[in-house]
């Protein structure tokens, strides 16, 4: 019994208990109708009001107690929401007891196969009568149908039994989607990665995560060529990266990436999305030629320098990079300015450092994810288009044949594609009558 | 070019198609249907005619693709996808279901005229073959849906020439046997090739967002009849609102909204 809480009176006059009764509703199609209706309603919500966006943003598109009553519902990040993934956890839930529940059903009802009554019989649509003939000689005229039980009092013969199994396809793949969806979320992750030609990079950005996310990977990824080609008009045709994953100094395993065409290494997997230049700057520094972007470093015995920005015109005197660097323990910053000789090269910590060229570095925007549930959306996804070919393709249909004194009564019935069924069984008639 | 010719008759030939299933429904000869229905095939393997030579001449601009990739050409393609489901449906589909598809097909292939024909390149992204199968679903699913619509609308009418309401409602649920399992097929080919074109089978894009929302319309909609015993009006209401959804997938998202899929200019 499923009385749990032991209290007087749970059990409700019809002799269920609650715990019952919450699990019927908890299973039910009306909770599923509720619920769906809910994720939709919201989801409407979710594409209409801008979603993370920043609180300026919405303060200036619903003022200061607009963004409050959005910010305390969530609605600036309904698809990410509590709520949102409490439904999604309901509807699992929802799904998994009304699956259970029918499929038990299901299977106690074939294995307690029986002829119907009389009086049920007379009330199908289809039957008739058929004169001076024999039961087999009936049952032989029934091509295509399948005797699922054989007695004394009457045969029961079907036809497309296994279409019955498609709602429980159709709705186990649902699951199957959302628990693919449910291990991308959980051990997933999604992130970037701009990687300029001819460097490589074992560490991604993590998306969503601010400045700070970083995940470095098993390996590293070299971007050896990038190749981007237009149309007339100048809008781009194709580009594609020429990746190398590089693994213990040995690159074991190479491909041009393009848009729609990705690379997966262990799992991770790295797509085509942008790319763009970034400004790069050449340096003399003692006689040697480095090159950094905005924000790199140099290090080299008690030279420390980072470049901390470009600025194409420092007060009319052309484009100049900003350089910092400690001296004697002490952040400093200096400008280099390209046009200006005095300011071009400066001594730092003793050696000379010269700004030689400013150039133009390009860079392959690089999607990267990593989603062990993808398999099992997947699968969903065949799942699904199985379960809805069988479902709505086929259908289940019963014949019934009682055998009287001078002939045989057969009556048909399906749940489903009743006009079908009828033109089928006014052909078996003509067929038996004949 | 010889595609913008080829698809203006499509359209004259879509006015005559209107014209004679009208003359049929108040003449009742069946001469005249017979004549339609010929038309009717003639009119598809045209205006499918005109899809092809568009796709050639992208081959000889230089931009080669399938011509389903602007406003311009879907509006078009769901024209084709109106014709094409009452080719699909035809023992299904009396007389006034087929005036309104075919006046459907009309209305589109006049509010395409209102967009730029050029052929344009195609962005990287859209360069997939899963853009074939997955705007050919959804276009066949939306078209699927719009029979369903016309008998949700004629269940509130009382006209002539109407077919009963229990023929409307066994009509309006096989449009949503065929649509329904052809919109799934679309967001699955949809979530397949965002995949591989942008990492993430599924990213909240108001177009992803609004197709679910179609989706479980339609879903809702069998599970009531199936399920709670819901018929009539009820069910006639939830063909009329997915269909709605299916309208502002297909254009609100572009117009009101943005995202991904906009059909960027
Ligand atoms: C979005 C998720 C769902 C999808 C896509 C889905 C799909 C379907 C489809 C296609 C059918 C067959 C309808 C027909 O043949 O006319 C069906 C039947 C049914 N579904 Fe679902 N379903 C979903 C969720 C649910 C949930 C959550 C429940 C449970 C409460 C449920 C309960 C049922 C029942 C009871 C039937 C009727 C089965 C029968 O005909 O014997 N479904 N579903």
């Amino acid at each position: 019994m499923a009385v749990t809480n032991g209290r007087p009176g749970s059990a409700s006059p019809n002799g269920r208990s609650r715990t019952e009764r919450l699990l019927t509703f908890l299973g039910s199609v009306r909770f599923a109708i509720f619920l769906l209706s809910f994720i939709a309603a919201t989801s409407i919500l979710g594409t209409l009001i801008k979603q993370q966006a920043s609180s300026e943003e919405y303060v200036s598109l619903f003022s200061e107690q607009g963004y409050a009553v959005i910010h305390i519902f969530g609605l600036d990040d309904v698809f990410h929401s509590w709520w949102f993934l409490l439904a999604l956890v309901l509807f699992s839930l929802n799904l998994i007891l009304c699956t259970v529940n029918r499929f038990t059903l299901f299977l106690k009802n074939r294995s307690s196969e029986a002829l119907p009554k009389e009086s049920y019989l007379s009330t199908l649509a289809l039957t008739f009568f058929c004169q001076g003939t024999r039961l087999e000689e009936v049952q032989r005229l029934c091509r295509g149908y399948r005797a699922v039980l054989t007695s004394q009092q009457g045969v029961i013969l079907e036809k497309g039994r296994f279409a019955q199994y498609g709602v429980f396809i159709i709705h186990t793949s649902i699951l199957l989607i959302l628990l693919g969806g449910l291990l991308g979320l959980m051990l997933g992750f999604k992130g970037s990665l701009n990687l300029p030609v001819g460097e490589s990079a074992d560490t991604i950005t993590l998306r969503g995560g601010g400045e700070a996310a970083r995940r470095s990977l098993d390996f590293s990824i070299r971007c050896v060529d990038f190749r981007v080609s237009f149309y007339e008009n100048g809008q781009p045709k194709e580009f594609l990266s020429s990746l190398e994953v590089v693994e213990n100094k040995r690159v074991v395993l190479k491909k041009d990436v393009r848009v729609n065409d990705p690379l997966t290494h262990r799992g991770i997997s790295f797509y085509q999305a942008t790319y763009g230049t970034d400004a790069a700057f050449e340096f003399v520094i003692g006689g040697k030629s480095v090159l950094l972007n905005e924000g790199g470093t140099f290090r080299q015995g008690s030279l420390a320098l980072m470049v901390v920005r470009y600025a194409p015109s420092v007060h009319d005197f052309g484009p100049g990079v900003q350089v910092a660097y400690l001296d004697n323990g002490e952040p400093k910053a200096i400008w280099f300015l390209r046009d200006v000789p005095r300011l071009r090269e400066q001594t730092i910590a003793g050696i000379p450092v010269k700004l030689e060229r400013l150039t133009q570095q390009q860079y392959t925007g690089l999607e990267v994810t990593s989603d062990p549930g993808l398999w099992f959306v997947w699968c969903g996804f065949f799942l699904l288009m199985a379960g809805l070919y069988i479902n709505f393709g086929f259908y289940h249909r019963r014949v019934y044949l009682i055998p009287r004194d001078n002939g045989v009564m057969v009556a048909g019935t399906s749940r489903k594609n009743r006009e079908g069924f009828k033109r089928e069984f006014e052909r078996l008639k003509e067929r038996i009558d004949a | 070019m010889l595609n913008d010719k080829i698809l203006g008759l499509t359209t004259l030939l879509d006015v005559l198609l209107v014209l004679l299933f009208l003359i049929f429904l108040v003449t009742k000869k069946e001469a005249v249907l017979k004549a339609a229905w010929l038309l009717l095939y003639a009119t598809f393997a045209i205006h499918t005619a005109g899809i092809l030579v568009r796709w050639r001449e992208s081959y000889l601009l230089g931009t080669p693709h399938a011509p389903l990739s602007n406003l311009y050409e879907s509006l078009i393609f769901y024209a084709w996808c109106l014709l094409l489901i009452q080719i699909v449906m035809r023992k299904v589909l009396p007389p006034l279901l087929l005036l309104c598809l075919c006046a459907a097909a009309l209305f589109f292939m006049g509010f395409s005229s209102l967009w730029p024909s050029t052929i344009q390149p195609l962005i990287p992204a859209l360069q997939s073959n899963w853009l074939h199968i997955h705007v050919l679903t959804c276009f066949l699913a939306y078209a699927a849906f719009a029979i369903s619509f016309f008998c949700g609308i004629f269940y509130f009418l009382h006209l002539p020439f109407m077919p009963s309401k229990d023929a409307l409602e066994e009509i309006n649920y096989r449009s949503v046997m065929v649509g329904f399992p052809m919109l799934s097929a679309g967001i699955l080919t949809g979530a397949v090739w965002a995949s591989y074109a942008w990492g993430s089978y599924w990213s909240w894009d108001p177009k992803e967002s609004w197709s679910l929302i179609t989706w479980i319309v339609y879903a809702i909609f069998l599970h009531a009849r199936y399920a709670r015993g819901w018929t009539g009006r009820r069910v006639a209401f939830l063909s009329i609102i997915g269909f709605a959804s299916v309208i502002f997938t297909y254009f609100g998202v572009n117009f009101v909204l943005s995202g991904l899929h906009s059909y960027a200019s």
